[in-house]
């Protein structure tokens, strides 16, 4: 029997997380999660997750940007899918460097509010877990 | 050259788009002291610091680098590869930079120029910083307080925002990059870095005459300046390791127990070392401390002046904070002179200013 991928949530708002686990852990994926960058990036290295869910403003605007860097850098965990979930778009519009410019080596960009339908397709895509139908209950408007 | 300008605020958002031009260094504190190591996070970014403990030179000319490998098998293997890695350097005092540009002079031209220093300069962005001068600073008597090039990009404080001044295509690049958070400088925008220039010239405590420098240098060879230094100096090679525009090496070949595979190393070396001028046959021509510390001033002074046209010396005053024994630079400098006592400043210019 296939074990259940983990995700790690990097992400200071814990009301957020709280949500995003369980919608992660109703979907067959086990659930790590962290609340600043350094504590991340340590989880990361103990637990070696199937992908990495990463916020950008926590202590600081840019947090998630200087985490990302730090974990390509570890070879262990230079290869695990990392979603950048932020709303530094919306919240500063000034900051207009677009994500698909290259210079963010993410896997993905996703901006929050986060469609959960999208979510899960690609976390499902990036674990190799196949294409996963939403129960009910949980699929939500497109954005 | 073109200028730009960009928001004080808005630093940390550009600062996090150049790790697409290579792993991102910035000066960092640890400790009591400042490095240049990967930042955390924004706020680990120090942008007004005195010095670093070593110069941003130790990640061009590493302090232990395997140059290649060989084994019996494969044969050798350059590690070029390894050192053309881009980095960006963040956070860089115009000092620093001249010393990097003195380096390009020693390792970048002629008949032996250095690869792997060159594969790692051509690689390495720099983005400079302006710097408020401390008591062991006499950048601007080296003429190193300010620079014109060696540098992609160099911000200047000019209060809320910062000039931004672009020292190259991939400088233009990073200025493209970060798109709209760069603006067109204001004519009250040179005005206020005029100003504040101007006030960090002022600003200078410490300083030396250089002009006739190499001259009075020839004229002291045989001053008993240099075996009182002589008798005080450790032979620590501290200096020669916080220095900037230091670059002697020594070679050796590590070869791994068992087997008849290693790689050879390039590491730092210093002409304070009691084996630096030791040849083959048990001959050493600087046996002696102050035959040694004598022949650091002249080389830094006298000698790569009559090869290069400048002093090697950039004035950051880390040899005068690291040297364990109360060794400044600038007391040597003017005793040499005739304008002090060696003995007299020492203690109270070692303290001073740490």
């Amino acid at each position: 029997m296939e074990h259940a991928k983990t995700v790690l949530i990097i992400d200071d708002d814990a009301d957020y997380v709280s949500g995003l686990a369980h919608l992660l852990e109703t979907n067959g994926y086990g659930v790590r999660t962290a609340a600043s960058g350094g504590d991340g990036l340590d989880l990361a290295k103990t637990v070696k997750p199937d992908a990495i869910l990463l916020d950008v403003m926590m202590d600081d605007r840019t947090d998630g940007f200087f985490t990302l860097e730090r974990i390509r850098a570890v070879p262990d965990l230079s290869d695990i899918p990392v979603i950048v979930i932020s709303s530094i778009y919306s919240d500063y519009p000034v900051f207009r460097v677009s994500p698909e410019s290259g210079w963010l080596p993410a896997n993905l960009f996703l901006p929050k509010p986060v469609n959960p339908a999208r979510l899960l397709a690609e976390l499902a895509r990036l674990t190799g877990t196949g294409h996963l139908t939403l129960p009910a209950e949980t699929r939500s408007q497109p954005t | 050259m073109k200028i730009v300008k960009i928001p004080g605020k808005d630093l940390d958002l550009f600062a996090s788009v150049l790790p697409a031009f290579g792993r991102l260094y910035a000066p960092v504190k640890r400790g009591s002291g400042y490095v240049f190591d990967q930042p955390a996070n924004w706020s680990e970014i120090a942008l007004s610091y005195a010095r670093t403990i070593l110069p941003p030179r130790k990640l061009l000319l590493p302090p232990r680098e395997a140059l290649f490998t060989f084994d019996p098998v494969n044969g050798y293997r350059d590690l070029l590869a390894e050192a053309a890695e881009p980095q960006v350097l963040f956070g860089v005092h115009a000092y620093d930079i001249h010393g990097l540009n003195i380096l390009d002079r020693v390792f970048g031209q002629g008949k032996y120029a250095d690869p792997y220093y060159i594969t790692r300069r051509r690689n390495s962005a720099i983005v400079g910083i302006d710097f408020d001068p401390d008591d062991r600073h006499f950048a601007r008597s080296m003429n190193a307080d300010f620079v014109d090039g060696g540098f992609d990009l160099f911000l200047h404080d000019i209060g809320d925002d910062y000039l931004v001044r672009v020292g190259t295509s991939r400088g233009d690049d990073m200025v493209a990059m970060s798109g709209c958070l760069m603006s067109e400088p204001t004519a009250a925008d040179i005005a206020e870095f005029k100003r504040r220039s101007g006030q960090r010239h002022a600003a200078y405590r410490t300083g030396v005459e250089l002009g006739d420098l190499p001259e009075i240098l020839e004229m002291e060879y045989h001053s008993e300046v240099w075996k009182e230094l002589g008798e005080r100096c450790l032979s620590c090679g501290s200096c020669s390791m916080v220095c900037p525009t230091c670059y002697c090496f020594d070679v050796s070949d590590e070869v791994e127990l068992g087997t008849r595979a290693g790689s050879r190393l390039r590491t730092w070396d210093s002409c304070l070392f009691k084996t630096h001028a030791a040849v083959a046959g048990g001959e050493n021509f600087r046996k002696s401390r102050s035959s040694r510390v004598k022949f650091r001033f002249y080389h830094k002074q006298r000698g790569y002046v009559a090869e290069y046209g400048r002093p090697s010396c950039v004035g950051c005053g880390r040899c005068s904070v690291a040297c364990p024994a109360g060794i400044d630079i600038v007391t040597v400098i003017r005793t040499i002179r005739g304008q002090t006592d060696v003995h007299a400043d020492d203690v109270n210019v070692a303290t001073a200013g740490r």
